[in-house]
């Protein structure tokens, strides 16, 4: 049993990696612009598709469709950005309505183009099981989660050291006051849109490498994002990750103690204790968010 | 004031009389009415939640869902009558609804996507908890509406008749809390939240009265579909369309006004299921998206007020 629970453990630990990728893009979309990007799960999706795409019909590795990915996800994540940018008359319930609608457009394309199938890789060396220690994990996990890592980390320095890092916390913590100051906002969220949409990218790559995927998975995506949000709180990229790495390993362990079928059950109870009990997440700074 | 009310009562003798004497006779035409007017059910306290209480929501599907298995499994396991089990399924729905409660506290995008979550996580109990709603394999031979007064509630007519006046309270409760000082605080907390708490009205309480009415009129439209189609299944009673349909009828029609969510619903469940059905049977949700994002855009307040607008 201890041996199940260790495992359960790393399992967790690797997928919150990818689960951190796709929550980081969420936070930094919703910092600039206080617009939560409800197609972002489905642009994760689209990139996972992509993956796909290339697997099967260029027969190359799933990680040589990295660049496609990327792009198509920026792309759509631009997209977003700049409609949601038009609305000028209640932003916060109209863009919410607009991108849930962008949403269910994605998901009904991809419905629509590779149909109901759930898909995952058929790439043997990416499903190599390796062993560290006394614990396996699929060679893609272990990618996916040393690229996170990466990711991350290259993503917090840019946030504390570059200029539009900086201006785009300029921008999240005071508008005006980040304007005065000579950034452009609209150039700033956008670049924050873009960034968000090549973390998808990867994420979505590193999705399909590792699990299946399906058209219907969207929406949980986003809903997963979201909690991670709420469990990390507002502002910290290390906070993001850690609570990423704990909803994995709650997720893990559940499928492991109880069943897989209730596996989003444990996400969501975390999150109602956490709404509860800290509503300003684990790793926030003490403020209301307004 | 006189003629529009004179005008309202034309309206409601027409939908009560003359739809039933012209279509009665035509279950498909009927059939296709009263899914409309479902839709136009969820619409209207979508509608009030989103207008009076200033939250969108993009789960009530699991109000849905929790009314129509409450009522399907009050009827069959405890054998209730049908109309008390419907109203008891809206309690049910109330209370459902109250684990929502924490997230009142936070800002619209959070109340969004907390409730996004709701409704996936009551699909799943749906479907895990098999001893008590028979899981994935749904149930089935859920018992009909009743005959009252010699009118079989039943029949496609007599349907028609229920949900017509479940429709008429719920337009007539909104537009009784619209009016009521309830809706002035509620308007006022549309402007400015925190000026209206420094007043002394609790908006948390407000708002959480808003989201307990929205939920009670789904849960019994979710009862009332149950004892209609006689068959229930998590996948269909928790299914996204649920959620989607209703908020793109509202917005179509114009969310802000008492007849926006109904005529919103009439058009939009038609298109969807005369034109966009029959155009993609797969994916044809993708209309309504794109017919919602193009509403968000170029017309947020609905088609019914452009027009008056333009008419005036």
């Amino acid at each position: 049993m201890a041996e199940l629970i260790l495992q359960a453990l790393y399992s967790g630990l690797l997928n919150g990696g990818v689960y951190a990728l796709m929550a980081i893009g969420l936070a930094l979309s919703f910092g600039t612009m206080r617009v939560i990007n409800l197609a972002h799960g489905e642009l994760v999706l689209l990139a996972a598709y992509m993956a796909y795409v290339v697997e099967s019909r260029l027969d190359l590795s799933p990680l040589a469709a990295i660049p496609l990915a990327m792009a198509v996800a920026c792309a759509g994540s631009a997209l977003v950005y700049l409609l949601v940018a038009r609305i000028r008359k209640n932003r916060e319930l109209n863009s919410l309505m607009l991108s849930f609608a962008i949403g269910i457009i994605i998901t009904n394309a991809v419905l629509l183009i590779w149909s109901g199938d759930i898909h995952s890789t058929g790439s043997v060396s990416l499903q190599e099981a390796v062993q560290l220690g006394s614990l396996y994990s699929m060679r893609s996990e272990l990618y996916g989660f040393l690229a996170s890592l990466v990711l991350v980390t290259l993503l917090w320095q840019w946030l504390a050291k570059s200029w539009y890092g900086r201006a785009v916390r300029a921008v999240s913590s005071q508008r005006d006051a980040a304007k005065l100051m000579g950034i452009n906002p609209a150039k700033t969220e956008l670049i924050s849109f873009l960034v968000a949409g090549l973390l998808a990218g990867c994420a979505g790559v590193a999705l399909y490498s590792s699990s299946v995927i399906q058209p219907s998975l969207g929406h949980a995506l986003t809903v997963k994002a979201f909690i991670i949000t709420v469990l990390a709180g507002v502002g910290s990229v290390p906070g993001v990750l850690a609570a990423s790495v704990l909803l994995g390993i709650t997720e893990a362990l559940t499928v492991t103690l109880w069943s897989s079928a209730v596996q989003e059950l444990a996400g969501m109870l975390l999150f109602l204790l956490v709404l509860f009990v800290l509503p300003n997440g684990l790793f926030g700074a003490a403020r209301r968010r307004a | 004031m006189n003629q529009r009310n004179f005008l309202f009562a034309v309206l409601l003798l027409a939908t009560y009389v003359l739809v039933p004497a012209v279509f009665g006779d035509n279950n498909y035409v009927m059939g296709l009415i009263i899914s409309a007017l479902i839709v136009a059910g969820i619409a209207i306290a979508w509608a009030l939640l989103g207008n009076l209480g200033g939250m969108v929501s993009f789960g009530h599907a699991a109000f849905f869902g929790v009314g129509s298995y409450a009522s399907a499994l009050l009827t069959m396991k405890l054998g209730w009558p049908v109309l008390l089990a419907m109203p008891m399924a809206g309690l049910i729905a109330v209370l459902f609804s109250a684990a929502m409660l924490p997230a009142l506290r936070l800002s619209g995008p959070y109340f969004a996507l907390a409730i996004l979550a709701y409704a996936q996580i009551f699909r799943i109990l749906a479907t895990e908890m098999d001893w008590l709603t028979q899981g994935a394999k749904g149930l089935s031979r859920i018992p009909t509406l009743p005959v009252l007064f010699g009118i079989d509630l039943g029949s496609r007519s007599g349907s028609y008749l229920v949900i017509v006046t479940l429709l008429a309270a719920f337009i007539a409760c909104y537009a009784w809390v619209r009016r009521s000082h309830y809706g002035t605080a509620l308007r006022a907390m549309h402007d400015s939240e925190q000026a209206t708490r420094v007043v002394g009205v609790n908006s948390v309480m407000l708002k959480a009265w808003m989201l307990f009415l929205s939920a009670f009129m789904t849960g019994v439209i979710g009862a009332f579909n149950a004892h209609t189609i006689n068959f229930l299944e998590p996948d269909y009673a928790f299914g996204g369309g649920w959620s989607v349909l209703p908020i793109v009828a509202a917005i179509f029609g114009g969310y802000r006004t008492l007849s926006g969510p109904v005529i919103g619903a009439l058009c939009i469940y038609l298109i969807d299921q005369l034109l966009f059905k029959s155009l993609l049977p797969t994916g044809h949700q993708i209309m309504l998206g794109v017919l919602l994002a193009a509403m968000i855009l170029f017309a947020p307040d609905g088609l019914l007020p452009l027009f008056r607008r333009r008419h005036a």
